[in-house]
């Protein structure tokens, strides 16, 4: 088991207004392990995963990473860990426009201030491993929504991370390029064995997982387990999702 | 609807706003002191010597500044209009009509203005007695600033106010209608090196050699009354500058951040990879700015300059012409006297000192010309024996040594010259005289130059003409009448003295003559009888302090206006470069850092102009500091202006980093 979350819970607002997005959620995630995390909009999704990744700090409960209490960490120290372990996808992308596209695939080597060596042969493993050599000069403008997402998920692999987190990473993509991310993503899961959480809502992009939570109103309701089947797969999280209520028209057709 | 819009707009940029407003309300309050300060009463009753003088130049200043003000109200105003483009174009493709749009931005100018306004006469009510006192102080007056507001002052502010807003509002309604008119994209800035690295190369090589002229200025200034070459250089070195530095600015900077760019292994360490882009975007896009600021900041400095070695150049001819608040000779001290006694002044100090007058031939090197003429001699000891203040302005001299006192032809003194081969009639010739400008007992008591001799000298010299001169200092002033000064008046010249000039100086004589020659000869000098200076005195500190009051607030609201351009500049990052940063943020860059950024792009927008405007207002320095080291009190001006500025820089990187924090919640 490489990650542990220990009954965590997160309130936005404050006495009255405030809303509770997480309530003591406790899940536990194995190294190399590719988990979704599902539920309908507002669920509380891309919480559990900001709290996961150190970005926001829970109100209580405990998070523990290859046996580290990260919540007990200094801001500093938690931007150090998240640095140097995680990989983050965003829906966005992410990019920035005044970077070139080497510059944002290299970005967190050079933020690391690693060698110059280290970050030249990472960038062309990157490259070759995701099949993106042409782009390497080309500006962001220049590039389609797919091609953009590819390079951000180079950019949250290129320091190897032990961890990838992906917020909605195919939501700005048609079909094609949602497939062929996913199967990067597959690829990397498998290859350099990383462990990657997504948050989704799209039945599709969630049945790439081995595993996937359902939650809905800041509980954990159920969890699927991959059979190895991916169609059979997709099967059972259309049918947790009808279950929940959380699927819209386009993710889920009504009379599936 | 519309309310909660403009309340959200103004909400969100509270900040800017902020710092906006207190500008604008700074400057409505000053100028409302200075437009209710003309027609006060209690400064009309304690400056009624003046006349209208302080009203006219009160409403003059008033009108200057209100016109400046004005122009950064358009100039600022339309910040924050250009910051709500994206806002605007989404009501417009929502389906908001366009006056309605136009109508928002129009009645947002009017509330920011009218809060602006409401401050800014709020200040001037609570400052007005404050700032009243604060003149007399500086004039040197005790009497009680009374505070008032005339009607006419208020009706006047009122019309002000109304017109002001109109037009304010009008301008961003326009600037609205052109956002939504051309609806572009964010400008892409053209790179084109190949004009900016030459251009940029050129602008170093016109600044480094305005700078060479500078130093040569330094030595050629004071050749400026009978040589063009200085004036040349002024114009060149200005010139220069001013080109010199939109050129850097425009070429040389962004190259050298391209380079540092390009150096990956300078470049590829830390936020380096996206920080040196971001200063250049940041500085293309400020460009003009900079330069604007930098420019002005320069003009704010050789102000300065101006002012301050003008005040010196005016006091110091003051200290020179007036040292004794009453000045007499032996023919009129009995006189004198018995009128001080009359009127019970309280003296603080009476001085007495010989002379002897003796005539003199020399070359004279500043004037081109051989002079023959009578001096006034006063021994060394005589002039040591007198206050510190009679020797300000002269050379430092031992027992042994002269010293020549003579009229200064230019604004500023040069000691460092000196008078050599001075033939004195029947006393040995003066080989060396250093030189100096400042008369004991006052310019005025002299008919032409004095010499300070060593007491040997003194003692053996002839004496064509042998004189006493007498001073006095008062607690609180000599309180001579109006007749009496009219009774004195019939002393105001001693004696004539006529110069009968011969083929050598052993040959000329001085005859003395009491009453005043019929026809003025060349070669007459008269001897003034008495000096009264006492009213000069006071009017020269009333009319400094005045001069004082009028530039330190000129100067502070130059600072205010410039600082605050800038922090607005930096506070107000369009939507791209706050996602960047943000972006930034996400992917895990530590808080640390960003701040690094904020504060390299705060200390990049905030250097630059100053160092720039510190290297051109060196030029001032070396049009008035020729042949001097540069003044104690001039560094410590500008040193006073940096510190100011770099107040100002101080705020504006807490307050955008405040901003961006409070954006993402870091």
């Amino acid at each position: 088991m490489q990650i542990a979350v220990k009954n965590i819970s997160k309130d936005f607002g404050k006495k009255r207004n405030a809303v509770h997005a997480i309530k003591d959620i406790s899940l536990e995630v194995d190294h190399g392990e590719f988990l979704g995390i599902m539920g309908p909009s507002g669920a509380g999704k891309t919480t559990l995963l900001n709290m996961i990744s150190t970005n926001q700090r829970p109100d209580h409960g405990q998070i523990i990473i290859d046996g580290l209490d990260l919540t007990q960490f200094h801001d500093r120290d938690q931007a150090k860990y998240r640095r140097n372990k995680m990989g983050f996808i965003y829906q966005s992308f992410e990019l920035l426009d005044s970077l070139n596209v080497k510059e944002n695939v290299i970005l967190p080597l050079a933020l690391n201030r690693s060698n110059k060596k280290l970050i030249e042969e990472r960038f062309n493993h990157m490259m070759q491993l995701l099949n993106i050599e042409k782009l390497s000069d080309r500006s962001v403008d220049e590039l389609s929504l797919g091609q953009r997402q590819i390079v951000a998920a180079a950019r949250a692999l290129i320091n190897n991370p032990e961890i990838l987190f992906a917020d909605e990473p195919t939501g700005s993509l048609d079909s094609k390029s949602a497939t062929i991310l996913l199967n990067y993503m597959q690829l990397i899961n498998q290859k350099e064995k990383t462990t990657i959480i997504m948050a989704t809502h799209d039945a599709f992009t969630a049945s790439y997982c081995s595993r996937v939570v359902f939650i809905k109103d800041g509980v954990v309701f159920s969890e699927v387990v991959n059979p190895g089947n991916r169609d059979k797969f997709f099967e059972q999280i259309i049918n947790m999702q009808r279950t929940i209520g959380g699927g819209d028209y386009f993710n889920v057709s009504q009379n599936y | 609807m519309y309310r909660k819009i403009i309340k959200r707009s103004l909400s969100n940029m509270r900040d800017s706003y902020l710092i906006y407003i207190l500008a604008c309300s700074f400057a409505i309050g000053v100028y409302g002191i200075l437009l209710s300060m003309g027609d006060n009463p209690s400064l009309h009753f304690a400056l009624r010597f003046w006349g209208s003088f302080i009203n006219d130049t009160t409403m003059i200043m008033s009108s200057i500044f209100a016109f400046c003000a004005f122009i950064y109200m358009i100039y600022v105003g339309g910040f924050f209009i250009k910051q709500q483009r994206n806002e605007f174009l989404t009501f417009e493709k929502l389906g908001m009509q366009r006056w309605v749009i136009v109508a928002i931005s129009f009645f947002q100018t009017i509330i920011v203005q009218a809060i602006a306004w409401v401050i800014g006469i709020t200040l001037m009510l609570i400052f007005q007695k404050f700032m009243g006192m604060l003149l007399f102080y500086l004039m040197r007056v005790r009497f009680n600033f009374e505070m008032h507001i005339s009607l006419s002052s208020i009706w006047l502010l009122i019309r002000v106010f109304f017109i002001s807003t109109l037009i304010l509002s009008i301008i961003n309604a326009i600037k609205t209608i052109r956002i939504l008119q051309k609806k572009k994209r964010r400008p892409l800035i053209k790179t084109r090196w190949w004009l900016r690295i030459p251009a940029g190369l050129f602008g170093i090589i016109l600044l480094l050699t305005a700078q060479v002229c500078t130093l040569y200025l330094f030595k050629d200034m004071h050749t400026i009354s009978y040589s063009a070459k200085p004036l040349t250089e002024i114009m060149y070195i200005m010139g220069a500058d001013i080109f010199g530095t939109y050129l850097v600015y425009f070429g040389f900077l962004p190259s050298i951040l391209n380079i540092m760019q390009r150096i990956h292994s300078v470049a590829y360490s830390g936020v380096n990879i996206f920080s040196f882009k971001y200063m250049k975007e940041r500085l293309f896009q400020n460009i003009s700015i900079l330069w604007f600021v930098t420019e002005l900041s320069a003009m704010a400095l050789a102000l300065l300059t101006f002012c301050y070695f003008g005040y010196q150049a005016v006091h110091q001819n003051y200290n020179s012409a007036y040292p004794f608040e009453l000045a007499a000779n032996k023919n009129t001290v009995k006189v004198i006297r018995e009128e001080l006694k009359k009127n019970d002044a309280k003296v603080k100090g009476s001085y007495r000192t010989d002379v002897k007058i003796n005539l003199v031939s020399y070359y004279s090197k500043a004037e081109q010309s051989y002079n023959r003429q009578p001096m006034t001699f006063m021994s060394y000891s005589d002039y040591m024996s007198l206050p510190k203040r009679m020797r300000k302005g002269n050379s430092k001299i031992n027992s042994h040594q002269f010293l020549k006192i003579g009229f200064s032809s230019s604004v500023m003194y040069n000691n460092h010259e000196k008078e050599h081969d001075i033939q004195v009639k029947d006393a040995p010739m003066i080989p060396t005289a250093k030189l100096g400008y400042s008369f004991p007992y006052g310019s005025s008591m002299h008919f032409g130059p004095m010499m300070i001799v060593p007491n040997k000298y003194y003692e053996k010299m002839p004496a064509e003409v042998k004189d006493t001169f007498y001073g006095w200092d008062f607690k609180k002033g000599d309180r001579l009448s109006h007749a009496q000064m009219q009774k004195l008046n019939s002393y105001r010249d001693a004696y004539y003295m006529k110069v009968n000039f011969k083929s050598t100086l052993a040959k000329s004589s001085i005859e003395v003559m009491k009453k005043e020659p019929n026809k003025y000869e060349a070669a007459t000098y008269t001897q003034a009888g008495f000096l009264r200076q006492g009213g000069v005195k006071k009017r020269f500190k009333q009319g400094g302090g005045f001069y004082l009051f009028i530039v330190a607030l000129f100067s502070v609201a130059l600072l205010i206006a410039l600082g605050s351009v800038l922090t607005l500049r930096i506070l107000l990052r369009d939507d791209y470069q706050s996602r960047q940063l943000r972006t930034l943020q996400k992917i895990g860059v530590e808080e640390s850092e960003i701040k690094g950024i904020i504060r390299r792009e705060n200390t990049l927008t905030f250097l630059i102009p100053i160092i720039f405007a510190l290297i051109q207002s060196f030029v001032a320095i070396a049009m008035f500091d020729f042949g001097r080291h540069i003044s104690k009190n001039i560094i410590l001006i500008y040193g006073g202006y940096i510190v100011l500025y770099g107040l100002f820089g101080l705020i504006s990187f807490q307050v955008s980093w405040r901003g961006v924090k409070q954006k993402f919640n870091l």
